[in-house]
């Protein structure tokens, strides 16, 4: 699997959530952005406009496959969908993800 | 699966146009989407709703540009932009297009006829159906290391052979052949199987092709015959199929017209049924012929191999006595022998001789690209201060580079494909016969691919290696704001290369000089009598197999032919106009075989090789050459137990130190390592003729000689040599006549007048001479634009210096001796590097085998010193000459506008 700094929890948190995302179904762009939004009750929210280049860069690692489809109301849409190899990218990202999460629980639950 | 995945992805992005498409049809949806969400949601009107759409989604023309550089096409599209500026370049400067254009193009003209010629030699691709795989079977001798054609025993037993199939066999058979016009004359022809229809399918144009039945001993005589000698032979004569034709002495049915382009098995016109008497054949007797076949379906080349290898050891067992050093050997059809390393090590030498050529010349082109780049720091340090990395300005100066070699690539190859086509294939016809059918001088793919990688070499060393060296601290430069005022200096290398090149501007002309002076050597090369009043010619009369098979046979055949040449020469002799007709082995001026020759009479003499030839008794008489001392040869001494020799002037001089020889005997042997040499016959000198030839034109220092007497048509005597009153030539038509009369198989070929006999090697040195000139001229250009190039790029940056000296009240004179210094001592020094190349070689010549002790190289004499000398005067001239137009700049240079220019 491409290495991807860990440091950049921004950079590193957005791939995540894209990956989540798709992890439930194939979804276009904007899809994921209204679904991050939606499952996080509106606290997060995704900047829109950089969604794309962290799209483009997965697809490049081969992490996310992509191909025009419609849809339900019939448009045209470029949908994304997880690889085997996104898939097991998400588990990795997940696990580091919480591993982080609870070493900055742990420095901020100290009085 | 990634790797299927990411690549399929870096492949859709690299297409620029479809890449843009998407991202804005993506984008264009996300934002209508987005747009009809908040219109929704937030209760507002369409145009507001995109308003706030745009803004959540934020610059959307910020992100096309991350996404576009995400892309990594930045690259391409840069360099398309690059190869634009490049292009530019090439009309902006057209002295520089020019000179360095002609260079490279001469390095990659050079570089692609060596690479077709090369690749037509030792090429595998056999342009027929299933070509890679139809094969050569050829016996090896390794004892002797050569190719061993008497092949006709084994090549019953390779019949039975499971790896090769259609096999089958030809040998050359040249026939005179007996045209619509009466008039006889010699065609290439070749005796083959009737398998050689199927390895090459070719339908005829007329008739039929051999069959098996056509092999069967006595079966109807029949003939095939080429487009070529239908055409001018017969005038396409429609009605030729079924009619008669006279083949030598005897008749046959024509059976079918083969097409143009049908040359099966090397370069022949016609074809005659092989009819081989293989049942009665022995081991290593008989008949030279050749053997091929083509590999069964699923057999390898390295399986038929092993098959014969097999059946070789079973013949070395079973026949030790002929066959315990011959291996048999499968090689593809297009290799002629079985043993070809040496080809190959000439063709690997040539190649790194040609990259090594190309290295050279675009070393120079660099020269005159790093002038240009220097001229534009200003430009390039702009560039560098507005973020281009250094790797970008090098790039850049490489497709400048790419650009200006392609150009030259295309003309290079434009001139190859000519000169190959237009020049060498004709001449090589001509001379040497034709080329086998596969040999194709058209630039072969390979060799345009090829010559392409010469030309990414080229722009390699042309462009790179100054991009390197002007962005060598280009930052330093920068920050100090030094642009045009001396920051990148002309170092050791330019100054090396332009040594180099002036070294070899003065030397290559001494290297045409003495390619010239081989040349008029050859052309004033003195037979010793008067060659342009005899006209030579070659006689041959191939048997038919039966006459070839048995030595009893031989012996016959040979009874034969002395009986026509014999013949012949009464009924020329009774030609008016005719006066003299005699036969020889070789023509003077041709190559001859040499003997190693001992003096028994005279044991302090030392043995050395001399060149022999074998002539008619009435040779000397002739050639009016009358003999010196002792005797001519008499018909008596044909017999064999006459033992007798003349020797030439030469000998007498060379060998015997200027003693008389009459009397004397001597021992000819083959080697020197002969061991039964004293067993053999010694000979004795009866007389002595000036010198005649026996040198041959391309020796250049005297060669002893001596004449054995032999019976015309006997051991390779078989050239004829006919004096007449006027031009020679006439009488070839009236030759040509009386053999057909005399012997209908005999056959008249390489009719040529004595003079012209060395007329393929004059060709050949004045081929080398152009092309060394050529080489001078490319070389000289070359130097003559690097100095210039240099020169004009210091005077331009030294502008403000000069107009303060000439406002300080400098002369004249000592501003052009500050420019000139430099120049004048980079071009001494190649002079100087020149001359002292010249010396060493001369030295080197002259102690070559080929040019020891004839005066030719070695110390040169004080007329040649004189000339070359004033040469490298003139080349000083010259190149100074480069110098004029930068310094008249300089001395034009205006004291106040220099310093206004501050």
């Amino acid at each position: 699997m491409p290495s991807r700094p860990q440091t950049d929890a921004l950079r590193g948190s957005l791939d995540l959530l894209i990956l989540k995302t798709l992890s439930i179904a194939p979804m276009h762009g904007w899809g994921i952005s209204q679904r991050v939004q939606q499952i996080s009750n509106g606290v997060l929210e995704v900047n829109q406009g950089s969604l794309y280049p962290a799209l483009q860069r997965l697809e490049k690692d081969g992490l996310v496959t992509s191909d025009w489809d419609t849809t339900d109301n019939n448009r045209r849409a470029r949908y994304y969908r997880l690889t085997t190899t996104g898939r097991r990218a998400l588990g990795v990202e997940l696990e580091s993800w919480r591993r982080f999460a609870s070493g900055l629980e742990a420095v901020l639950g100290v009085p | 699966m990634t790797w299927f995945h990411a690549a399929r992805a870096r492949l859709r992005l690299l297409a620029p146009r479809a890449a843009e498409a998407r991202i804005d049809d993506e984008l264009r949806f996300h934002i209508e989407m987005e747009t009809q969400r908040i219109a929704r949601e937030q209760k507002v009107g369409h145009d507001e709703a995109r308003r706030r759409a745009l803004a959540t989604f934020g610059g959307v023309q910020q992100h096309r540009e991350t996404l576009r550089d995400g892309r990594g096409t930045a690259w391409f599209s840069g360099l398309s932009l690059d190869l634009k500026l490049g292009f530019r370049m090439l009309v902006k400067y057209p002295g520089l297009t020019m000179v360095g254009g002609l260079a490279m193009a001469f390095g990659i003209w050079f570089g692609a006829v060596t690479f077709q010629m090369f690749g037509a030699i030792t090429t595998t691709k056999l342009p027929l159906p299933d070509g890679d795989r139809i094969v050569r079977i050829q016996n090896w001798d390794r004892k002797t290391s050569q190719d061993e054609d008497r092949v006709l025993y084994d090549y019953q037993l390779w019949r039975a052979s499971r790896s090769i199939t259609d096999l089958g066999a030809y040998r050359d058979a040249s026939v005179n052949l007996r045209g619509a016009d009466g008039a006889a004359q010699s065609e290439i022809a070749a005796e083959i199987t009737a398998s050689a229809f199927r390895i090459d399918p070719e339908r005829p144009l007329l008739g039929r092709v051999l069959t098996e039945s056509d092999e069967a001993a006595g079966a109807t005589p029949v003939v095939l015959l080429g487009y070529d000698v239908w055409t001018r032979r017969f005038d396409r004569d429609p009605q030729i199929v079924g009619r008669t034709v006279k083949l030598g002495t005897t008749f046959a049915t024509v059976v079918g017209v083969m097409p143009e382009d049908f040359a099966f098995p090397m370069a022949h016109k016609v074809w005659l049924p092989l009819r081989l008497n293989a049942a009665g054949a022995e081991p290593r007797r008989g008949i030279a012929i050749k053997v091929f076949g083509r590999l069964a379906n699923g057999m390898s080349l390295e399986s038929a191999q092993a098959e014969l290898t097999t059946i070789g050891k079973r013949l070395a067992v079973e026949h030790p006595a002929t066959h315990a050093q011959i291996q048999p050997y499968v090689t593809p059809y297009t290799q002629l022998g079985v043993n070809n390393t040496d080809m190959l090590a000439i063709k690997g030498v040539s190649y790194f001789f040609v990259v090594v050529l190309m290295v050279v010349v675009c070393s120079t082109v660099a020269l005159l690209l790093f002038a240009r780049a220097a001229s534009r720091e200003s430009e390039l340090l702009v560039r560098s201060a507005l973020g281009a990395s250094r790797r970008r300005i090098v790039t850049q100066l490489f497709a400048e580079a790419l650009v200006l070699a392609s150009v030259a690539a295309v003309v290079g190859l434009a001139l190859a494909q000519f000169a190959l086509v237009r020049l060498g294939r004709p001449y090589i016809e001509m001379n040497y016969g034709m080329l086998p059918f596969w040999v194709d001088f058209n630039l072969s793919p390979m060799t345009i691919a090829s010559a392409l990688a010469l030309t990414v070499i080229g722009a390699v060393v042309a462009g790179v290696m100054p991009a390197r060296k002007i962005t060598r601290g280009l930052g330093t430069r920068l920050r100090a704001g030094t642009a045009g005022g001396g920051g990148v200096s002309f170092s050791g290398v330019w100054t090396a290369v332009i040594v180099t090149q002036v070294a070899l501007t003065v030397a290559l002309p001494a290297v045409a000089m003495l390619a010239r002076g081989e040349t008029k050597r050859v052309e004033s090369y003195d037979a010793g009598f008067a060659t342009k009043e005899y006209l030579g010619a070659t006689l041959a009369i191939d048997g038919s197999l039966d006459e070839t098979t048995t030595p009893e046979a031989r012996t016959a055949l040979e009874g034969r032919i002395t009986a026509s040449l014999d013949a012949l020469r009464q009924r020329l002799m009774a030609e008016p106009g005719i006066t003299g007709v005699t036969f020889v082995d070789a023509l003077p001026a041709e190559d001859h075989s040499y003997r190693r020759v001992e003096v028994v009479s005279l044991p302090g003499i030392a043995s050395r090789w001399v060149a022999a030839a074998r002539v008619h008794p009435s040779y000397f008489d002739v050639l009016q050459a009358p003999v010196l001392r002792g005797r001519s040869f008499t018909n008596a001494d044909l017999s064999q137990e006459a033992r007798v020799v003349i020797v030439d002037q030469a000998f007498v001089d060379l060998v015997m130190s200027g003693r008389n020889p009459i009397g004397h005997r001597v021992r000819l042997t083959s080697g020197a390592a002969d061991s039964n040499a004293a067993q053999l016959p010694s000979y004795e000198i009866v007389g002595v003729v000036k010198e005649l030839g026996l040198a041959s034109a391309a020796m250049p220092q005297r060669e002893p000689g001596l004449y054995l007497p032999v019976v015309p048509g006997s051991q390779g005597s078989n050239k004829l040599i006919v004096h007449g009153r006027g031009d020679p030539l006439s009488l070839a038509p009236r030759v040509r006549e009386l053999a057909a009369t005399v012997d209908g198989a005999l056959r008249v070929e390489k009719v040529t007048r004595l003079d012209h006999v060395t007329t393929p090697l004059i060709w050949l040195n004045s081929l080398w001479v152009r092309i060394i000139i050529g080489m001078t001229a490319v070389a000289l250009l070359l130097s003559l634009a690097g100095i210039y190039a240099v020169l004009a790029y210091i005077v331009a940056r030294r502008t403000r210096e000069i107009g303060v000296r000439v406002a300080l009240g400098a002369s004249s004179r000592r501003v052009i001796t500050s420019i000139f210094r430099r120049p004048l001592t980079q071009v001494s020094l190649g002079v100087i590097a020149g001359s002292v190349l010249i010396f060493v070689a001369s030295i080197g010549v002259g102690n070559t085998t080929q040019f020891r002790g004839t005066g030719v190289g070695g110390v040169l004499t004080p007329a040649e010193v004189v000339l070359l000398g004033g040469y490298a005067i003139v080349m000083l001239g010259v190149c100074m000459l480069a110098c004029v137009v930068p310094t008249m700049r300089a001395l034009r240079v205006q004291p106040t506008e220099a310093l206004r220019a501050e």
